[in-house]
């Protein structure tokens, strides 16, 4: 598309979804190619204003600090591969989220996998459940167990006990505390 | 206290230096433009202003909205001269629900800043507002602060003027310094605090501040200085300034806010600090704060709007329960400790704390939560 067809496009699909003035004058602003690829993208997944705008953010975020255009970071192979793949929209919604929040904070993600793994490592019964702080901003597990008698209680416990004792249970705190 | 009898100069070093992103010592700000409040022309603020700005055009105006500018960097080029209406003192915004608080009072003379960092959180607070203010009546102004120091004898005080502006960039036009630094060096509770990223020192020179006033300086690392704090001085030209207000008898205190999470953040830092104690005496330190870039969605906003952008937007800023947006808790933390350890290794009896940051980083920071009012009573003991 020329970039008159792009800006013509953008303010139909725009204006059928009823994007804020703000939101689309900025979107028009962008270079005819980026303007485009965030095109494609938002009709593929049918994005409504804020689900774009927070994948735009952090697409442009990654950008800025990579030196890549919009258009590179949105076709950029881990995402292309999720948008060709079979998955339906919600679920390649979910994923291009979170490929692009791994890809805009990688410490970040690499702590929360750490910590992910380390949870695993604790091998505890599928009636404990250990959540971790939402963005790891704070310092403290959430873990929660259900027990529908005294003898899984007694396990949930008994397992959680011999957790705490193990290097992973120190690890996991420490990662919590302190980037490594 | 010092006098200029020759009219300034116009330099608008503002506009040059927008590109070179530096500013020669020596060389202060000066406005496009110049308008005062029907009223007020013959304050002792105008008649000076009008003295040392023969050749700035002036206007008397009936109506204070006219004179706001219609964008932030207009805003820093205008210079408005009214009268204050309301309260001047009022609590530091930090001490916000679940923040651990140091009881900083905040007492604002002027509005808006001649320095344009790119971090500034007046891009998004002054937005509607954005010409540069002083206020005339300023004798109101420290006789409510008088009421409040003599209403509550026994507390320990801790007064700034550098929430809304840099607290010594105008001093070359306002002498503002000449009334509050005699001011504070009489009250035995309270002390008040410079802070500024500017070499403006000229007037504190002259004056006996009493161990009742703090110069402070907003410092960092480099090249953040050179990429994100537009039309201020390098870190030399506010340390050789720092190191001249030592020698005249004041403390110094040293902020180190925004810390930001940069590639080679730590080398950056380490050198800063280096180079800070190379020339400053630890002994008159007053204190040395850390606090990390906080964002607002409207500040990221206003930066996204920026020409030129450094490192800030691409660090991993994730939002915290009071809605800012901060790096990571767990890179925070590690900064501060780092930052910590350095600071201690240089004279580990530095009062040192941490700003806008919850109970939790402190005591991974520090070990232990202070109590409320415990802060500032401890900063302002230490002065002795």
């Amino acid at each position: 598309m020329n970039t008159v067809d792009v800006q013509a496009a953008i303010r139909r699909y725009a204006g059928a979804r009823m994007y804020g003035a703000v939101t689309t004058e900025r979107w028009l602003r962008l270079p005819s190619p980026d303007g485009e690829a965030l095109l494609q993208l938002a009709t593929e997944l049918r994005l409504g204003e804020n689900q774009l705008r927070d994948l735009w953010d952090w697409a442009e975020e990654i950008g800025e600090r990579d030196q890549l255009t919009l258009s590179r970071v949105l076709s950029a192979q881990p995402i292309a591969a999720v948008r060709t793949g079979h998955l339906g929209r919600n679920d390649k919604l979910k994923v291009i989220k979170a490929v692009l929040r791994r890809l805009r904070f990688p410490q970040l993600v690499a702590v929360e996998d750490r910590l992910a793994d380390l949870v695993r490592t604790l091998q505890l019964p599928r009636n404990v459940r250990i959540s971790l702080p939402e963005q790891l901003e704070g310092d403290q597990l959430r873990i929660e167990i259900t027990a529908d008698s005294v003898a899984a209680w007694r396990a949930a416990a008994s397992a959680l006990l011999a957790a705490s004792d193990t290097p992973a249970g120190a690890e996991l705190f420490a990662l919590l505390g302190e980037a490594p | 206290m010092a006098t200029r009898a020759e009219p300034l100069v116009a330099g608008h070093w503002w506009r040059v230096n927008r590109e070179s992103m530096t500013l020669s010592p020596g060389q202060y700000w000066l406005p496009d433009s110049v308008w005062i409040e029907r009223g007020e022309e013959q304050s002792a603020l105008a008649r000076r202003l009008r003295a040392r700005l023969p050749n700035t055009p002036t206007q008397v105006t009936d109506e204070l909205l006219a004179a706001e500018p219609h964008d932030f960097g207009a805003g820093k080029r205008r210079l408005v001269v009214q009268r204050h209406q309301g309260s001047f003192l009022h609590h530091c915004p930090a001490g916000t629900t679940g923040m651990v608080c140091c009881n900083y009072l905040v007492v604002n003379f002027a509005s808006n800043c001649p320095f344009d960092c790119s971090y500034c959180f007046l891009q998004d607070y002054l937005s509607n507002n954005p010409a540069t203010k002083v206020f005339t009546n300023v004798a109101d102004g420290l006789a409510e602060i008088d009421g409040v120091l003599r209403a509550h004898p026994e507390r320990a005080f801790r007064i700034g003027t550098g929430e809304l502006t840099d607290s010594l960039a105008l001093d070359h036009l306002t002498d503002l310094s000449c009334e509050l630094v005699p001011f504070f060096a009489e009250r035995a509770n309270a002390v008040l605090e410079l802070k500024t990223k500017s070499d403006c020192i000229d007037n504190l020179l002259h004056l006996d501040p009493k161990e009742r006033v703090v110069v402070s300086w907003s410092v960092n690392a480099a090249s953040i200085i050179a990429a994100e704090e537009a039309g201020t001085i390098p870190l030399e030209a506010r340390l050789t300034a720092a190191a001249r207000v030592q020698a005249a008898g004041y403390k110094v205190g040293l902020h180190f806010d925004p810390l930001i999470a940069h590639d080679d953040w730590e080398t950056g830092y380490r050198d800063a600090i280096d180079a800070i104690f190379r020339r400053l005496e630890t002994q008159r330190i007053a204190w040395v704060s850390l606090g990390s870039l906080r964002m607002t969605a409207r500040l990221k906003a206003a930066i996204k709007a920026r020409p030129q952008r450094g490192p800030l937007l691409t660090s991993e800023l994730v939002p915290g329960p009071d809605g800012k947006e901060r790096v990571w808790r767990g890179l925070r933390v590690k900064m501060y400790r780092q930052m910590l350890e350095w600071l201690r290794q240089v004279d580990d009896r530095m009062p040192l704390y941490i700003c806008m940051e919850p109970a939790g980083v402190w005591e991974k920071v520090f070990g232990a939560v202070p109590a409320d009012r415990e802060v500032a009573q401890r900063l302002v003991a230490g002065l002795g």
